[in-house]
C-alpha cells in the first residue's frame, strides 16, 4: 500500500487519496454525475473539400484520414459549443491524408481536436463499419496520448452523383466502472468570493488573449489568498502547496447549469489515473462577448474511481461515445454544377423580370414546346435565342449532315460534328444545346420534308408517307413551329400543317441581303364545340392573318433546279442569319404574352406611337429588313381565300383526305392551283392583257 | 452641377469599413463584432483597397419548427447504455446566420452576402430562411423595388450564398444620403452604417438603434 501513495506527504488536499487493490471507495452521499455530450457542426465546406478531395486525388481510397476539429468554450447561456468542422479541417497536401496531423495551431475561436475520418464508398461498407471496434481503437489513443484528450471519430458515405452527405460522430470516452460520482456543482460565480472571482476572470482572459494559450482547453487553476493563476497540467506537482484550492480547469463547450461538458469525462479519468487523485475539483471553463463569465462557468467536486484493470497495460477500456444517430446532409442545390447552372440561367430572367418587366410569365417560357424545321443557320440561332429566353423545350429537324463549312456559320456546329462524313445536324445540335446547358430537353430528328414539285418515285412512296406522318405528330405535339429550312416549297407542308392545327408557326427566309421574318395567321378552321363533326370556318368574318404563301399568285415548286450556283447554295451575308432569327424569337415572345395568342392582330410600327400598351411592344406580323438601307419595315397581309397552304379550301381538303392529298400535291402542283382557283384567276388576268407586275415573285430569290 | 450617384470608391469603402466597425463598438450591441477578413489570395500585394469582406458570424435564431436530419434506418443498437451520459432535452434547435459584406467592383457600392444553417451545419434554403424573417421584412421583399434576394457565388469562398442585389442600391443611397441636398456629395465615411441600418431591416438583422446617425 505504500508504495502507491502520493509522493508529497505534506500534501493538504483532501482528494489526494492511496489507490490500491484494497482501496475502497469513500463516497459522500451523491448521484452519478451525467456529462452533456458532445455535439457536431459540419461547415458545408468541409463537405467541399471532402468532395474536391475524393473526386482529385482519393478515388476509391479509403484508408483513414486524420482531420482535426474545432471547438470552443460555450459562449451562449443557451447554445453549447459543437465540435466543427470546417475546409481545414482537412490538409490542405493530400499527400499528408494519411499521417498524423502536426499539431494544427488554432486561435481563441477554434481550439484544434484530432480526429479520425473513415470515408466509405458506398453505403453497405458504411453500414458494415465495426462501429464498436472503431470507437475502441480510437479511446485507446486517448489512453496512449495523454497530451490529447480529447478525440474524435467519423465515419461518412459521401454520395457524389446525388450530393448527399451521410456521417456519423464519435467522441470516445472511457467508461469508469464504478462512474463517477458528483459531490457538488455551481457556477463558478457563487463558488469562489469576489476577489478570487475578479482575479480568476483576468487570469483567465489574459490564457485566451495569448496566442501560446488561447487553444490549450485543459490547464491548472490555483487560487491562493484570493489570487488565481494559471498553469499548464504538466506543472501539476510543482503547485502542490499548503493553503491553496488547486482546480483543474477545462473549455466547457456546454452551456448547462448543472451538468459540465462532454471533456470533463476523459480528463477525469486521467486526473485520476496520473495523479492518483480519488476527488476531484474541476473548473468549467465558459465565457460571454469574448470574456470569462463566472455566471456562466462551473465549479464542481467529483469523486472517481479508478478500476483495477487500469494498472494492466494491454487492457483496452470500455468506451462509448456514438452520436444516437447519423445524419445525412443534402447539398445538390448548392453543390450540383447542372443546379447552379440551372438558377443562374434563371437569375437573369427573374432580373429582367424584378427591374423593368414585371409581367414576363417565365413559366410559359419555359413550359412551350418549339419545334424547329431546319437546323442550319437560322435554325441554329433560334436555337439560341429561345434557350437565352428560358425556353427548354425544342425539338430540332433536318434532312442533312453537317458540312465542312457550316461550322463557321452555324453556331451549334465545331469541327469534331464535321469528320467521318459529318454527323446528323438535328442530332448534333440538340447534343451541343446540352452541353451549353444542361437542363436543356433537346431533341434531334433526322427527316426529309416532303416538298411540292419534287415528285416522289414508287419506291419512295411509303417512306414519304411515312415522313408526312411524322411531321404531322411533330407539329401537333408542339406549341410553336418555326420555319426555318432553306427552300420555299420546303414551307409548305409544314405551313398547312400548321394552319389544320392551329398551331403557332413562325417564318424566317433570307435572302442575299434581306430578311422576312413573320408570323402565320390562325387556321381557318375552329371546330365547333357541340354538334358538327365536321368544322366550319371562319374565313368569311374575321380577318386571318395571312401566311407566307398568302401573297404568291403561283404554287410552290422546284425551285432549287435550274439555278445558278449562288442561287443553289443559297448565299446570304452571314449578319442576316442572326438578325432575323433573333426577329423570329422576339416576335415569338411577344406573341406568347399576348392575350389572344395566336389570335393576336398584326401591328404596324408608328412612329407618332410612343410605346404601346403591352410591355413587349408592338406584335407585328411581318418583318421584312434590308441590311443595304439598314432598313427594317412591320408589315399586315390578310389571309387570301385562295392560299394554297392555308386557305380554307386547302384545309378543309388535307381534313377529308389526309396525306393522299398532300401526295397528290406533291406530285403534281397544278393540282393546288386548280384546287384553289388560282388558275381562274390567272386566266382571267391573262385575258386582260395586263402587265403582269411581279412585285411578289420570289423567283429571282432563294425563297423570299 | 454634380449630381452624386449614389456609389462610393474602393478606398472610401475600406475607411467606411473601418467607421462601422467603431460606431457598431460604441452604440453596444449584443450581436458579435464585425471582423474584417482580407483576401488570402492577394497575399503581399499593395493593390489591396476593398479586397475582402466584413463578416459577422454566429447569430443565433430560435427555430420555430421541428427539424431532423437523422437517418432513421441505422441505429446504434450495439452500444451499451451508459448511465453517465446525460440525454438532451429535445427542444427545439438554433438557426445560425452569418453576413458578410463585401464591395462590387461593378456597381460601385456595397452588396451583403448571407446565408444560414442548423446547428448541425445543415444549410437553410430560401423558403426556410424567409420562415425566420421578421414580419416587416417579408413586406418589404415583396413590395420594395430594390430588394431582390438571389443565389450567387461568394467571390471569396466561392460557394453559393445568398445576396441582395445590388443593382438599385446607388439609387437609394442617393435618396437616404442627399435628398435634402442634392447636388453635394455627403461624407461617405458613414455610408455603410447608413446602408446596413436599411439593408439590415430586409434580412432581419438586429441593427442597434443608434448607428444611423446624422451623417
Amino acid at each position: 500500500m505504500a508504495s502507491e501513495t502520493s509522493s508529497t506527504p505534506s500534501s493538504s488536499r483532501a482528494s489526494a487519496e492511496p489507490s490500491s487493490s484494497s482501496y475502497t471507495a469513500i463516497r459522500d452521499p451523491g448521484r452519478i454525475l451525467q456529462f452533456d455530450p458532445f455535439q457536431s457542426l459540419v461547415d458545408e465546406g468541409f463537405w467541399h473539400r471532402l468532395s474536391s478531395l475524393k473526386l482529385d486525388s482519393l478515388g476509391l481510397d479509403q484508408s483513414p484520414i486524420s482531420l482535426t476539429g474545432f471547438y470552443a468554450p460555450c459562449s451562449h447561456s443557451e447554445v453549447s459549443n459543437r465540435l466543427t468542422l470546417l475546409a481545414e479541417s482537412l490538409p490542405p497536401d493530400p499527400k499528408q491524408l494519411e499521417s498524423p496531423l502536426e499539431r494544427v495551431h488554432g486561435n481563441r475561436n477554434r481550439c484544434p481536436v484530432p480526429g479520425t475520418l473513415y470515408n466509405m464508398n458506398t453505403l453497405e461498407s458504411f453500414k458494415a463499419l465495426d462501429r464498436v471496434s472503431l470507437l475502441k481503437m480510437e479511446a485507446q489513443k486517448v489512453e496512449e496520448d495523454s497530451a490529447v484528450l480529447l478525440r474524435f471519430l467519423v465515419i461518412s458515405f459521401a454520395d457524389l452523383k446525388k450530393w448527399n452527405f451521410l456521417h456519423w460522430f464519435a467522441f470516445p470516452a472511457v467508461v469508469l466502472d464504478p462512474p463517477a460520482m458528483i459531490l457538488n456543482i455551481q457556477s463558478a460565480k457563487d463558488a469562489l468570493n469576489q476577489d478570487e472571482g475578479q482575479s480568476l476572470s483576468a487570469v483567465m482572459n489574459e490564457w485566451r488573449n495569448s496566442s501560446l494559450t488561447t487553444d490549450v482547453p485543459f490547464f491548472l487553476i490555483i487560487i491562493s489568498s484570493s489570487h488565481a493563476t494559471v498553469r499548464h497540467l504538466k506543472d501539476w506537482e510543482a503547485c502542490q502547496h499548503d493553503g491553496q484550492k488547486l482546480l483543474f480547469g477545462f473549455y466547457d463547450p456546454s452551456c448547462r447549469a448543472t451538468n459540465p461538458g462532454w471533456p470533463l469525462r476523459n480528463y477525469l479519468a486521467f486526473i485520476s489515473l496520473r495523479y492518483n487523485i480519488g476527488k476531484i475539483q474541476f473548473f468549467c471553463y465558459r465565457e460571454k462577448h469574448g470574456f470569462a463569465d463566472l455566471g456562466l462557468s462551473l465549479v464542481g467536486e467529483a469523486a472517481v474511481s479508478p478500476p483495477q484493470d487500469w494498472r494492466e497495460p494491454q487492457n483496452i477500456p470500455k468506451a462509448v461515445g456514438w452520436q444516437p444517430k447519423p445524419k445525412n446532409i443534402r447539398l445538390a442545390e448548392s453543390m450540383d454544377p447542372e443546379r447552379l447552372a440551372v438558377s443562374a440561367a434563371d437569375l437573369n430572367l427573374k432580373l429582367m423580370r424584378w427591374r423593368t418587366l414585371p409581367s414576363l410569365d417565365l413559366n410559359i417560357l419555359s413550359n412551350v414546346k418549339c419545334l424547329l424545321l431546319g437546323a442550319g443557320t437560322l435554325g441554329c440561332q433560334v436555337a439560341r435565342m429561345l434557350m437565352a429566353w428560358g425556353v427548354r423545350k425544342m425539338t430540332l429537324v433536318d434532312s442533312g449532315k453537317v458540312a465542312m463549312s457550316n461550322p463557321v456559320r452555324q453556331s451549334l456546329y465545331t469541327f469534331d460534328d464535321c469528320l467521318n462524313g459529318g454527323s446528323f445536324k438535328a442530332v448534333a445540335a440538340a447534343s451541343s444545346l446540352k452541353q451549353i446547358f444542361p437542363a436543356m430537353e433537346a431533341e434531334g430528328i433526322q427527316l426529309s420534308i416532303p416538298m411540292p414539285g419534287h415528285p416522289i418515285l414508287a419506291n419512295e412512296v411509303d417512306r414519304v408517307h411515312e415522313d408526312c406522318k411524322q411531321l404531322w405528330n411533330l407539329i401537333s405535339s408542339h406549341d410553336v413551329t418555326f420555319l426555318l429550312t432553306d427552300t420555299r416549297e420546303s414551307r409548305w407542308l409544314p405551313t398547312l400543317l400548321c394552319a389544320s392545327e392551329n398551331k403557332v408557326a413562325i417564318t424566317a427566309a433570307l435572302g442575299f441581303d434581306s430578311y422576312l421574318v413573320m408570323r402565320h395567321g390562325s387556321g381557318p378552321l375552329i371546330t365547333v364545340s357541340d354538334q358538327t363533326d365536321s368544322p366550319s370556318t371562319l374565313d368569311d368574318g374575321v380577318q386571318r392573318l395571312g401566311c407566307y404563301f398568302c401573297s404568291d399568285v403561283v404554287a410552290p415548286i422546284d425551285s432549287t433546279s435550274n439555278r445558278t450556283l449562288d442561287q443553289q447554295c443559297t448565299v446570304t451575308r452571314p449578319g442576316l442569319a442572326p438578325i432575323a432569327s433573333a426577329l423570329a424569337v422576339e416576335l415569338l415572345v411577344g406573341l406568347l404574352h399576348h392575350p389572344n395568342g395566336i389570335h393576336a392582330p398584326g401591328e404596324i410600327a408608328n412612329s407618332i406611337m410612343s410605346s404601346s400598351k403591352e410591355p413587349l411592344g408592338i406584335l407585328p406580323h411581318q418583318i421584312r429588313g434590308s441590311l443595304p438601307q439598314y432598313s427594317q419595315l412591320t408589315l399586315l397581309g390578310h389571309s387570301s381565300n385562295s392560299c394554297t397552304a392555308c386557305s380554307s379550301t386547302v384545309v378543309l381538303e388535307f381534313k377529308r383526305r389526309g396525306i393522299e392529298f398532300v401526295l397528290q400535291a406533291i406530285n403534281h402542283p397544278t393540282y393546288l392551283e386548280d384546287l384553289t382557283g388560282l388558275t381562274e384567276l390567272m386566266e382571267s388576268a391573262k385575258s386582260f392583257n395586263l402587265d403582269w407586275d411581279k412585285e411578289t415573285s420570289d423567283d429571282d430569290d432563294a425563297d423570299l | 452641377m454634380y449630381q452624386w450617384d449614389g456609389t462610393l470608391s474602393p478606398s472610401e469603402f475600406d475607411i467606411s469599413v473601418a467607421d462601422l466597425c467603431e460606431r457598431w463598438r460604441e452604440v453596444g450591441t449584443s450581436l458579435p463584432q464585425w471582423v474584417w477578413l482580407p483576401d488570402r489570395a492577394l497575399g503581399a500585394l499593395s493593390c489591396n483597397v476593398a479586397a475582402g469582406y466584413l463578416a459577422i458570424e454566429n447569430i443565433y435564431h430560435q427555430n420555430a419548427s421541428e427539424e431532423g436530419s437523422f437517418e432513421e434506418s441505422i441505429s446504434r443498437d450495439e452500444e451499451p447504455f451508459d448511465e453517465a451520459t446525460l440525454v438532451p432535452s429535445n427542444k427545439n434547435d438554433m438557426h445560425i446566420y452569418d453576413y458578410h459584406i463585401l464591395y462590387s467592383f461593378t456597381f460601385r457600392v456595397p452588396v451583403l452576402y448571407f446565408r444560414g444553417y442548423q446547428s448541425d451545419g445543415c444549410p437553410l434554403k430560401l423558403v426556410d430562411i424567409e420562415k425566420d424573417l421578421p414580419a416587416y421584412s417579408l413586406k418589404l421583399l415583396r413590395e420594395s423595388k430594390w430588394a431582390f434576394i438571389t443565389q450567387e457565388d461568394h467571390p471569396y469562398l466561392h460557394r453559393p450564398w445568398y445576396t441582395l442585389h445590388p443593382c438599385g442600391t446607388g439609387d437609394w443611397m442617393k435618396f437616404l444620403l442627399c435628398s435634402d441636398a442634392p447636388n453635394k456629395i455627403p461624407p461617405l465615411h458613414g455610408y455603410l452604417s447608413a446602408w446596413l441600418s436599411v439593408i439590415g431591416q430586409v434580412v432581419g438583422l438586429r441593427i442597434p438603434i443608434g448607428l444611423f446617425k446624422s451623417v
